[in-house]
């Protein structure tokens, strides 16, 4: 049996992101499922100039776009949902400090697939028509583009079609509800476009809410659309979605959400929210502090939290992970 | 809502909206308004509505007021499938399976082409520019646009969301009009209806341009002209829209149950 993969936050940034890489978040659409945890790390290892590739946007790219250190993205929508216009990825987009190129909520997973299967190109029946084909952020005095949805002839019935080019992120960072040491993972709600980019990702690092023993796995076998032969690293860290929810853990943090979208929407209000919110915890435990324990308990009451009841008996202590994790770590 | 009304602009474009939808259809619905007045379809009318989000959430009903998102915990918790977005937007919407879908929009024009990515001063120009305005692009809506066999439009009716001709085509309604969709052989059929806070407009059957098809009764064609940004062709058929029922406002207020149509 191969040795677990649990590391430390830290550690998988260190190890897997780079300045200028081209990093893509494994999220479930702006209010659910992301590890926006990660991306508070990477603020916190200083990381800049990334090329961000986000089905959607979430709080994660809001706060990654607020504070300047993504500098390119691509993207199908850009809001939050009922929480309204993203303010930080708004401001970075209207001030020409991030570029944003647009696509569909399909086209995102097409290029992802396109990707998984190392396909020289995805053929497209949707963004045709429209300034997703014909406006490109990326080469702007291109008019009609072409160099980003391409027009190509269907070689059966000759009709013209698009063709999408294929994505490969360098690292993705893939939020679970469940993933045992070794990286198998359970996704509770929908797996969005998380399936195609585990495939299509050269790096993947698992950010997982809870961690279970391998005989759930192998309980469920099904349900694990992600496996361990395409995880680098799993990370462990509960509340990884905060202020997101996570369906079976906890639900959104609607005040948080309103409060974080609301920083930044300023350059202050963004230096003042990295301080206590990026900058303001050393490790989990301090992080669930930080949250505050008597919001946890409530974002916990979940209308949701029976779909986690037949797993529960797998999850394993935090002692019994933190101790797999220091062997993980040190080999 | 008005002393005088027992009911808001908002919620009658929803039940005019919902009125849109058939018992049995399969049917998408966006965050928001739209998944307001599809699931208050389901409840009224349309019991048999197969309804999904483009998240790959399926067959499951709110709970607790509206979603925060598509995927949101009201919506995650009596689901029968969760798949993805590929399963919902491609398999089943892209593919040209789904029979309706629901969409809002930051500007409409009279082909029906709405524009959710962006306000610019004035036109684009040759080389692309970041709006002025960035708003939250086109999501799944460009491929319901292309995909579903017929989608409507909700949009709160201001005379600077109504134009000739959309800035930016974030999803296709009927591009320049006439047939202009089948150069690109879309598998869905276009816009079927812009349902506003004042009316309902209903596109030519020739030239796809949208018509004036009727009025809510707390609104007039006078109105409607006058906050429209384009010269809008009234049908002769144009009428007032029955008011909404006690049935149908009980429905509506169930599933909005914490009334973010009645905060206007």
């Amino acid at each position: 049996m191969p040795p677990p993969k649990l590391l430390s936050l830290a550690e998988a940034v260190r190890r897997y992101s780079w300045d200028g890489m081209q990093y893509a978040s494994g999220a479930a659409l702006p209010i659910g499922s992301d590890a926006v945890v990660f991306g508070r790390e990477l603020l916190r290892q200083k990381r800049k100039n990334l090329h961000a590739i986000f089905h959607c946007n979430s709080q994660q790219l809001n706060l990654l776009a607020g504070v300047g250190a993504a500098t390119k993205a691509e993207c199908g929508f850009t809001g939050l949902e009922v929480f309204g216009f993203a303010n930080g990825l708004r401001r970075a987009v209207e001030s020409g400090e991030l570029v944003l190129e647009d696509y569909s909520n399909l086209a995102m997973p097409l290029r992802l697939l396109g990707g998984a299967l190392n396909w020289p190109f995805v053929p497209a029946t949707v963004n045709i028509g429209s300034d997703l084909q014909d406006r490109s952020a990326f080469a702007p005095g291109e008019f009609p583009a072409r160099s980003k949805i391409a027009t190509i002839t269907d070689p059966f019935s000759g009709r013209q079609i698009g063709a999408f080019r294929p994505l490969k992120p360098d690292l993705a960072a893939i939020h679970v509800t469940l993933a045992d040491p070794l990286g198998n993972s359970i996704m509770l709600g929908t797996e969005w476009s998380r399936v195609e980019l585990s495939r299509a990702a050269k790096r993947v690092v698992i950010v997982a809410d809870a961690i279970v023993d391998a005989a759930c796995i192998r309980q469920f076998p099904n349900l694990v659309r992600i496996p361990e032969i395409v995880v680098d690293a799993v990370v462990y860290w509960p509340f990884a979605a905060w202020p997101q929810s996570s369906p079976g853990m906890y639900d959104v943090d609607e005040e948080h959400m309103r409060a974080m979208n609301g920083a930044l929407a300023t350059c202050d209000g963004t230096r003042d929210y990295v301080r206590t919110f990026v900058e303001g915890y050393r490790d989990v435990e301090s992080y669930l502090d930080m949250i505050g324990r008597d919001r946890l308990a409530l974002l916990g009451k979940s209308r949701t939290a029976f779909l986690l009841d037949p797993y529960r008996k797998w999850i394993m202590p935090a002692a019994e992970i933190a101790r797999m994790q220091a062997d993980a770590e040190t080999t | 809502m008005s002393a005088t009304s027992p009911y808001t602009r908002q919620e009658m474009m929803a039940i005019a909206t919902g009125r849109e939808i058939r018992d049995g259809e399969l049917a998408i619905f966006g965050v928001g308004l739209s998944m307001l007045a599809g699931f208050f379809a389901q409840a009224h009318h349309a019991p048999n509505l197969r309804a999904m989000t483009e998240g790959g959430v399926y067959g499951s009903t709110p709970v607790g007021g509206l979603p925060w998102g598509i995927e949101c915990n009201r919506i995650s918790t009596n689901a029968t499938s969760f798949t993805s977005g590929l399963d919902a937007l491609g398999c089943l919407v892209g593919s040209g399976r789904c029979d309706v879908g629901i969409i809002g929009a930051a500007q409409v024009d009279k082909y029906g082409n709405v524009n959710t990515t962006g306000i610019w001063d004035g036109e684009i120009g040759d080389a692309y520019r970041a709006p002025k305005t960035r708003l939250t692009g086109a999501g799944g809506a460009n491929d319901i646009a292309c995909g579903a066999k017929r989608f409507l439009i909700m949009v709160a009716h201001e005379r600077k969301r109504f134009v000739e001709k959309v800035t930016y085509v974030s999803s296709p309604g009927y591009l320049e009009g006439g047939n202009a969709r089948a150069r690109y052989g879309f598998a869905g059929g276009g816009p079927s209806a812009i349902v506003t806070t004042m009316g309902v407009l209903r596109p030519d059957a020739e030239t796809k341009e949208f018509q004036l098809d009727a009025w809510f009764a707390f609104s007039s064609i006078e109105e409607i002209l006058a906050n429209t940004g384009w010269s809008l062709k009234v049908s002769p058929h144009a009428h007032v829209v029955p008011e909404p029922t006690a049935a149908e406002l009980a429905h509506l207020r169930k599933v909005d149950e914490t009334g973010a149509l009645r905060r206007q």
